[in-house]
């Protein structure tokens, strides 16, 4: 019966790999005349030229755009016809009479978006990592269904952020899903995506639940890789519960945290489409982070003309940002790794 | 000074058991070594003593108190690790301090407990440093500091040498010995190491499969192995053991095989059965052709400078240790004679179980 199963899956092997060893010979023969003429030492090159080429068309040229953009003036698309060089944009951008209130500022969008993001960030990354922690933590116990569960709190990280907007308007709209529970239950309607009190609160909230698995994934990396025996050693040396936690557990994951932390934060600073889809920045400003303003200035300026400059100075400004975020994050990385190193 | 005794200890993970019944007694002060191969369950022992593990059924006493549902902290044990488990974002000061701050303790007396138990242990320029920075013997002091500063009931050592290498082992061997000299508490020890079994302990408890081979003082299982398991457990190089028929001859006994032919003074032997000779490689002697009890041909010798051991093989004997004091220049393939010490024979039957000691 084995034999049977064996000659049968080696069969279909065989018949699979007809179309395999063609696809590999047909690139032999494209692969050695270029050998021959390049040299054995140069032919890594070959093979990561396809992606120089659409690194170099998506992400290279584009970047230098952007930067001749923020420091050109003018409405045309066309380089030759922009006035270089300039810094009218980034003063456009930078003024203002009291950088506290977005109202004295030239770009009062801009300033708008500016606050609105660092509430954002600080909010849902702070929160995020309290669940994810929580989450962790309980997850990483011998709970019935752990594997199950696990999965269930990663699932939303799959899905397209266009796809958690969709679902929760359709949950947190005034004639929502959520609304009809709440009025089943006597309640009264709430605004959550039309009151300017409630949809900063919604949109964190479906922000977090969007990511957080992905970050509950990291620190519960991080509470596995912590070895058990130290657990065993704190138990025996009488150890509370919660001074094991706050004593042993946390200490140990804090490297863990902070490319957490940093992570979230880079990633909350980009957020975009699912709050564009969820309440399109509104009521009003209040949920227009920055990336919307550089969307709309850029792309989407309903009546004036679009922006290119204001908004390329603006993604200039963003790009430091994310860069001094990134630079952390590999700096606490590589320390992270050293740490576990220790352990 | 504390007595720990185990009653009908028995311990299964799911379906499988993993200790079938195992009574143990530890004396007030004494130093007891759980010695046995890999999976034999002394760690699993050690650990049901410290509370790490639930058992299935059984008893543990300690002095007289029922503390099988009583949880790890509360049994006022101190546990040293195979991998030291010393907290690696903590001092070695604030390591061992860990569990006096636990009880709240005083900050002078925590200072002066953690002061004297490094200046016991020798480590005391290294308080300030992390884990990190110390050697493994260093890391293993701490270790012990770690329990000393609690004034434990008891010390549990699960394998605490084994992370070492083999002249830091002698060497902490020793200064665990003195260390219980010292502070004179009990202690339960964990290795699969015969050697450091029979130098560090009062009583040693062979474990097999679960199940107590023997307990006993070191060399009163060195000398008297109650199962052929013992007894090639416990010495080394490892006991020889050798194919038997017992032959009845006017009320005594002759030992046969194709290679000798040994009169005995066993008396309980069933005719014509087979048994296991084991003799230990000290106790044969090369002796002249006259005097010998077998000849056998080496295969090869291990000259050590103070003494030799020889590998030899005879018609049904594939493998015989010998021991030799001193230096003796052999060529592979040449002859040797050979007499066992007639006192220092041990028969098991087919069992496996001793018949020397009915």
């Amino acid at each position: 019966m084995k034999n049977t199963r064996n000659q049968i899956k080696s069969f279909f092997i065989r018949i699979l790999n007809i179309p395999f060893a063609f696809f590999m010979h047909a690139i032999d023969l494209i692969m050695w005349p270029i050998q021959k003429i390049i040299g054995v030492r140069n032919m890594p090159y070959i093979f990561l030229l396809p992606n120089l080429i659409f690194f170099g068309l998506f992400v290279i040229i584009p970047l230098g755009a952007n930067i001749f953009f923020s420091l050109s003036s003018g409405d045309e698309l066309l380089f030759a016809e922009r006035e270089l060089p300039t810094t009218k944009q980034y003063d456009e951008l930078l003024t203002c009479d009291n950088y506290l209130n977005p109202n004295t500022c030239t770009e009062d969008f801009f300033w708008r978006g500016v606050y609105n993001t660092i509430f954002f960030v600080f909010f849902q990354v702070g929160l995020m990592i309290f669940f994810s922690v929580l989450t962790a933590v309980i997850l990483n116990k011998n709970i019935i269904g752990r594997g199950f569960f696990r999965s269930v709190f990663f699932f939303p990280v799959l899905l397209s952020p266009v796809v958690v907007g969709l679902i929760w308007q359709w949950i947190l709209l005034k004639n929502g899903a959520f609304n009809a529970v709440i009025e089943s239950y006597g309640g009264n309607k709430v605004s959550f995506l039309t009151d300017p009190s409630w949809a900063m609160a919604s949109v964190i909230f479906v922000s977090i639940w969007a990511h957080m698995g992905f970050y509950t994934l990291i620190v519960l990396a991080g509470l596995q890789a912590i070895p058990p025996n130290l657990y065993e050693a704190a138990e025996m040396d009488g150890t509370s519960r919660e001074r094991i936690f706050f004593r042993i557990t946390l200490p140990l994951l804090m490297p863990n945290l902070l490319v957490v932390f940093i992570l979230a934060s880079i990633k909350g600073v980009q957020t975009f489409d699912e709050i564009y889809v969820l309440t399109g920045g509104g009521p009003g400003t209040s949920t227009s982070l920055i990336v919307q303003y550089i969307f709309t200035t850029g792309f989407a300026s309903s009546g004036s003309v679009q922006n290119f400059g204001l908004a390329a100075a603006a993604s200039m400004i963003l790009g430091v940002v994310l860069l001094i975020l990134t630079l952390m994050q590999l700096y606490f990385s590589r320390n992270k790794e050293s740490k576990h190193q220790e352990i | 000074m504390t007595e720990i005794i185990l009653k009908d200890i028995f311990k299964s993970y799911d379906q499988t058991e993993v200790i079938h019944g195992v009574n143990l007694k530890v004396e007030s002060g004494k130093f007891l070594v759980l010695v046995g191969p890999s999976g034999c369950g002394k760690s699993t022992l050690l650990r049901i003593i410290a509370g790490l593990e639930r058992i299935t059924s059984g008893e543990i006493l300690i002095d007289g108190n029922e503390v099988s549902n009583i949880p790890a902290s509360e049994r006022g044990l101190a546990m040293v690790f195979q991998s030291y488990a010393l907290y690696p974002h903590m001092s070695v000061f604030k390591n061992m301090a860990f569990a006096l701050e636990n009880l709240k303790m005083d900050k002078k007396i925590i200072e002066e407990k953690v002061n004297s138990a490094a200046k016991l242990l020798q480590i005391e320029d290294y308080l300030q440093r992390k884990p990190k920075a110390l050697s493994g013997g260093q890391r293993q002091r701490v270790a012990i500091g770690r329990a000393i500063v609690r004034d434990p009931k008891a010390f549990l050592f699960d394998e605490p040498l084994s992370n070492l290498d083999a002249e830091l082992r002698v060497t902490m061997r020793k200064e665990l010995s003195s260390l219980h000299e010292k502070i004179g508490g009990t202690m339960i020890y964990v290795t699969h190491d015969q050697v450091e079994a029979m130098t560090l302990a009062d009583q040693i408890v062979v474990l097999n499969n679960g199940y107590v081979a023997q307990a006993g003082a070191p060399l009163n299982l060195y000398n008297n192995p109650s199962d052929i398991f013992v007894a090639g457990f416990i010495g080394s190089p490892k006991m020889n053991f050798i194919k038997i028929t017992a032959d009845e001859n006017a009320g005594s006994f002759n030992l046969c095989s194709d290679s000798f032919n040994l009169k005995s003074g066993h008396k309980n032997l069933k005719h014509n059965s087979i048994y296991t000779l084991g003799i230990r490689p000290e106790h044969i002697e090369v002796t002249n052709k006259e005097d010998s009890d077998l000849i056998v041909n080496v295969d090869f010798s291990e000259q050590l400078g103070s003494e030799t051991y020889f590998y030899c093989n005879s018609k049904d004997i594939n493998q015989l240790i010998v021991h030799h004091t001193g230096q003796y220049k052999i060529n592979k393939g040449d002859e040797l004679y050979l007499r066992f010490k007639r006192d220092s024979l041990h028969l098991f039957s087919e069992d496996g179980m001793s018949v020397t000691n009915n």
